[in-house]
């Protein structure tokens, strides 16, 4: 009997300094993990959590600050509606280069594919040039068919050709913007392409290409003064 | 005899020690400070000259003038909470939408996350889950009101991707060298999302994507949540050399496909503004 008991006596010692082991592995835990914990506290706060805000207010007052609400939210939902773009508008996706047609209500009309910019940096000397579709809000500025393109400096840097005169012949090509080409302004457009296989794909040295029947269709529904969301 | 003291001693300064990590990281912040301070009133005769002559009533002006204290009746309430979260939201909405630059609507209550222009929503993408801090869940939702009032506005962002990236290219210097350097164009790979946005308020929002990432995205993703784990334990150990901590942080941890994701970081502007709707 004696044995035993000398025997469990270091048995014992031993496993009581779990104790202290466990209030400092907490403190350890606490520092390395305060977020967590900080977290499972507010469960505890809010137990016992502050009052309303229109607690202690009359019902008069209340009324009041309901009629208050309600016309403050019809007056800036008339504002909120005089923002809304008042003809078919157009929303370009240039992270997977898709567009979306829409009509005045905000339905959607038609999708496809595009090409945007390729986001590429040329640097030719001194001059840095940035191909990229510029992103926020644009306005059809003009509209034109079969318009012909006239290469600006960087058509020629790019090709490794010599920059010809501003007003000279060879700037001028007919066939790369397609049937139909819409200005956005600083010189960007939408338009067509001889490269239809990358649509989709962000190719362009800034403008937003589309596929044949998709700019068609674009184009007849856009009016001069239209909106281009770009994001 | 000597081991029962030593045990005695040990234990009762661990003990003061846990008192003392347990007040100074957690109950003395979380008691006693806002984690959700109230958002500063701007001046709005910008936006009123943007938007027409009317006055935008700023939030809090509705101030109940009877001080009568009468148990109002639960209906009344909910229904004055409703009108002024519905006008918090418009409020917001319109100010972003008199500016020129993209912002982000997070809907909670519908799951949505809208990347709008000039109110118009550009992107919509379904949030597959969102994981909400106590610190904002469990807060009075009339509390909140204060919190939400204004649009947030970002302070600090990391993320796995860049927000903009571009290819270097040395211009050719003749046709030959032009013709050489012309390449198919392919599609770009995505790189896998985290995106961790700091933004007034204490706000921090938390955009991950849905899908499994791969060694070198998961090393990435990895890397910034390791930063901020980081900051926290220092914000911690500090607190206890100070016995001073800020504020808790409040989290919203959203979950979303890895492409919407990236439109997302990609599409927003270098200081965003974040509508919140709960």
């Amino acid at each position: 009997m004696e044995i035993e008991e000398k025997k469990s006596r270091p048995f014992l010692s031993i496993l009581i300094w779990i104790i202290p082991v466990f209030l400092f592995c907490l403190s350890v835990m606490m520092i390395l993990y305060t977020p967590v914990f900080q977290d499972s506290a507010f469960k505890v706060k809010f137990l016992f959590a502050g009052k309303s805000l229109f607690e202690g207010k009359s019902p008069e007052a209340i009324e009041n600050m309901v009629l208050r609400s309600g016309r403050t939210i019809s007056s800036i939902e008339t504002k909120l509606e005089k923002l809304k773009p008042v003809k078919p508008y157009i929303v370009v996706n240039t992270t997977e280069n898709r567009f979306s047609l829409r009509n005045v209500d905000g339905d959607t009309v038609r999708t496809g594919v595009c090409s945007t910019g390729k986001n590429e940096l040329l640097i030719a000397g001194n001059k840095r040039i940035i191909f990229k579709t510029p992103k926020g809000i644009f306005t059809v500025r003009n509209k034109q068919q079969n318009r012909p393109w006239v290469k600006p400096d960087w058509a020629f840097i790019e090709d490794g050709l010599p920059i010809p005169s501003a007003r000279s012949a060879e700037r001028i090509d007919y066939s790369t913007l397609g049937d139909y080409a819409m200005e956005i302004g600083n010189g960007y457009m939408i338009h067509g392409t001889l490269y239809q296989r990358f649509l989709g794909l962000p190719v362009t040295h800034g403008c937003v290409r589309l596929g044949d029947k998709d700019l068609e269709v674009v184009y007849n529904t856009l009016s001069k003064g239209s909106k281009v969301y770009i994001y | 005899m000597k081991n029962k003291i030593a045990f005695w001693i040990i234990t009762l300064l661990f003990t003061a020690c846990l008192i003392f990590v347990a007040i100074t990281t957690i109950i003395r912040p979380v008691f006693t400070k806002n984690p959700l301070p109230k958002a500063t009133v701007r001046n709005y005769s910008e936006e009123k000259k943007k938007v027409g002559k009317d006055e935008i009533i700023n939030p809090g002006e509705d101030t109940a003038t009877a001080t009568e204290t009468i148990s109002n009746s639960k209906d009344s309430q909910n229904k004055l909470l409703e009108l002024k979260r519905k006008e918090n939201l418009l409020r917001s909405r319109l100010i972003l939408a008199t500016e020129d630059s993209t912002y982000l609507v997070l809907d909670l209550i519908n799951n949505l996350a809208i990347l709008e222009l000039k109110g118009i929503p550009l992107h919509e993408c379904h949030i597959i889950h969102a994981t909400i801090s106590n610190s904002i869940k469990l807060y009075n939702k009339d509390a909140l009101l204060g919190w939400m009032a204004e649009p947030f506005v970002l302070r600090n962002v990391e993320a796995t991707i860049p927000k903009i990236s571009y290819v270097e290219k040395i211009a050719p210097k003749d046709t030959l060298e032009a013709n050489k350097m012309v390449t198919e164009p392919k599609e770009a790979k995505l790189g896998d999302v985290l995106v961790v946005m700091e933004f007034e308020r204490n706000l921090r929002l938390i955009i991950s994507q849905n899908e499994q990432p791969d060694a070198d995205g998961l090393k990435l993703i990895s890397d910034i949540r390791r930063k901020y784990n980081k900051n926290e334990i220092s914000r911690s150990i500090q607190a206890l050399t100070k016995f001073n901590r800020e504020p808790v942080k409040p989290q919203i941890e959203i979950v979303i496909p890895k492409s919407d994701a990236t439109i997302l970081y990609k599409s927003l502007p270098l200081s965003p503004r974040l509508i919140l709707k709960m």
